[in-house]
């Protein structure tokens, strides 16, 4: 039996992109970036997700219903949330955090953990691994990095930091507001991350843990409202100030929760980064009855091995990165095709998507006896990913979604004007008719 | 942003009508700001709305009809301007 290696690091880099949807968002509509903007639920259009700075300056705030959030600031611009693409973009940021350092841990859409130790041989120290993270998240593929790049003080990026001060700028690109937070443990690293400038990045020096989270709010704590307000009642109101109390004294009052949240605020606790083993390649195979040479019947068969390989549990958390599909064919020959996917992707209809083409382009040249399907490299997923693209019903919803927008992108090019609407609730109890419903642009 | 257009739109937004009344004050012929006209040919129920009278007040006459051609809409007088509005039935 084979011992499955743990993939685990003390030191760690957080990287932190706040409202990353939003930001994918102000990405690909650069105009939106001047815009007080919303993204709607993913699961209750009826209420906001994520709210631009613009929009939170006139009291717009994330869970708010539409009705509420348009009262306060009529001029809102509302946008319809498109999981599978934030999805993608962060796991192209992810696959990027790979190539630095094998112990990469997604938390949510827009933060992730690198385990750094064991790094110092390869880029120096902790400042140096920082600047390549930085480096090589900014040529993670997408475009106009504003200042993904400038956090070590390079002379170079004096004039991107001009730019990163200009707050639409700012806002307009998920890089543009990269930070990191270098430290011994997630925690000390996350708070690090969240007390670094945009493009910029924090490190805390071994040894100093204590002394950086002394001056830190209590906010920074995973702390339930009932627990955070209490505190703040006591007078506590940073980690220096809940460390100052005895531990037994706050254990007394908040029980084993906490002693957790004394040791973290006094540093004692670390939690390494903990990655994942990259899953054996899997595989669906299919014999037919009798040997199948129509290419419609093969592209079927395709397609029902690829959702068999995408339903294998090892997938679960991974992205495709390579298929490889071979035939035997009849009297001893057979076939063989490869793809390897530029954007990782866990639908079937990405992945059957090149390997359809090259049946057409370059067929089996006999009829096909017994058809494998093979995953061989994968790249890292989020939970996000596994909510919204990981099952059959969810790739269906994304592939509906893609034909969708393709459909609408069409009609745009046609008839040059918006003239697509998504129907979202208002007030719907409103005696007036007109105030019930309204319509949003429905954009690809 | 483009042309302007680019924010939440009301969905049954009234659209402005003139109305020639009956002798009961009930809408006999309805003209669209297109110029197009259609006489009622029946009513059906109609109903009077107050409200927001805390802000700016809201008064509307409504009257559902049927015009000729068999198109069924909701008229309403507004009881302050003294305008007339479509819209469609709920």
């Amino acid at each position: 039996m084979t011992r499955t290696p743990r993939l685990t690091s003390d030191t760690a880099a957080c990287c932190w992109i706040p409202l990353f949807a939003l930001r994918c968002e102000t990405a690909r509509r650069p105009e939106l970036a001047s815009l007080p903007l919303a993204l709607l639920a993913p699961d209750d259009t009826r209420r906001l997700w994520q709210v631009a700075p613009l929009a939170r300056r006139a009291g717009v705030k994330p869970g708010m219903t539409v009705s509420q959030a348009i009262g306060l600031c009529p001029a809102l611009k509302l946008c319809e949330p498109d999981p599978v693409h934030y999805d993608e973009q962060f796991a192209r940021l992810v696959a990027a955090l790979v190539t630095v350092s094998p112990v990469v841990e997604p938390v949510e859409l827009g933060r992730v953990f690198v385990g750094t130790d064991g790094l110092e041989g390869l880029y120096g120290e902790p400042e140096d691994i920082v600047e390549t993270i930085l480096m090589r998240s900014a040529e993670c593929g997408l475009r106009n990095l504003p200042n993904a790049e400038c956090g070590m003080g390079n002379a170079e990026c004096k004039g991107r930091r001009r730019e990163a001060n200009d707050p639409s700028l700012k806002f307009r690109n998920p890089h543009s507001a990269f930070r990191i937070g270098w430290g011994i443990g997630k925690f000390v690293s996350w708070v690090a991350a969240t007390r670094a400038k945009p493009g910029e990045a924090v490190i805390v020096p071994v040894g100093g843990e204590a002394k950086f989270l002394a001056s830190q709010r209590l906010a920074v704590l995973p702390l339930d409202p009932d627990t955070h307000r209490r505190l703040l009642q006591l007078g506590v109101k940073t980690l220096g100030a809940l460390v100052a109390l005895p531990e037994e004294a706050v254990v007394s009052q908040f029980g084993r929760a906490g002693r957790r949240l004394w040791r973290l605020a006094a540093g004692l606790v670390s939690e390494p980064v903990v990655g994942r083993v990259v899953p054996e390649p899997i595989v669906a195979a299919l014999t037919f009855f009798t040997p199948v040479g129509d290419r419609d019947l093969l592209a079927h068969a395709l397609d029902k091995l690829v959702d068999r390989a995408l339903g294998d549990p090892r997938r679960s958390g991974w992205r495709v990165q390579v298929v490889r599909v071979h035939a035997e064919l009849e009297h001893g020959a057979s076939w063989l095709v490869a793809a390897t996917l530029k954007d990782p992707a866990a639908t079937r209809e990405r992945i059957a998507a090149p390997l359809k083409t090259q049946l057409e382009r370059s067929p089996p040249a006999g009829a096909v006896e017994r058809l494998v399907v093979e995953f061989t490299a994968f790249a890292p997923g989020t939970a996000e990913l596994q909510l919204f693209a990981r099952d059959a019903g969810a790739a269906a919803r994304a592939g509906r979604r893609r034909a969708l927008q393709s459909a609408a992108r069409e009609i745009a090019l046609r008839i040059r004007r918006p003239m697509l609407y998504h129907v979202i609730e208002v007030q719907p109890w409103s005696r007036l008719p007109e105030r019930r419903y309204a319509l949003i642009d429905f954009e690809p | 942003m483009r042309n302007g257009t680019d924010r939440l739109r009301a969905l049954n937004a009234p659209q402005r009508v003139r109305v020639e009344l009956d002798e009961q004050r009930r809408p006999r012929v309805v003209k669209r700001e297109a110029g197009n006209e259609k006489r009622v040919e029946s009513f059906g129920e109609n109903w009077r709305m107050d409200d927001e009278w805390w802000r700016q007040p809201i008064v509307r006459r409504y009257v559902e009809v049927v015009l000729e051609g068999g198109g069924r809409v909701v008229l309403f007088e507004d009881l302050i301007t003294g305008e007339w509005f479509a819209q469609m039935p709920a």
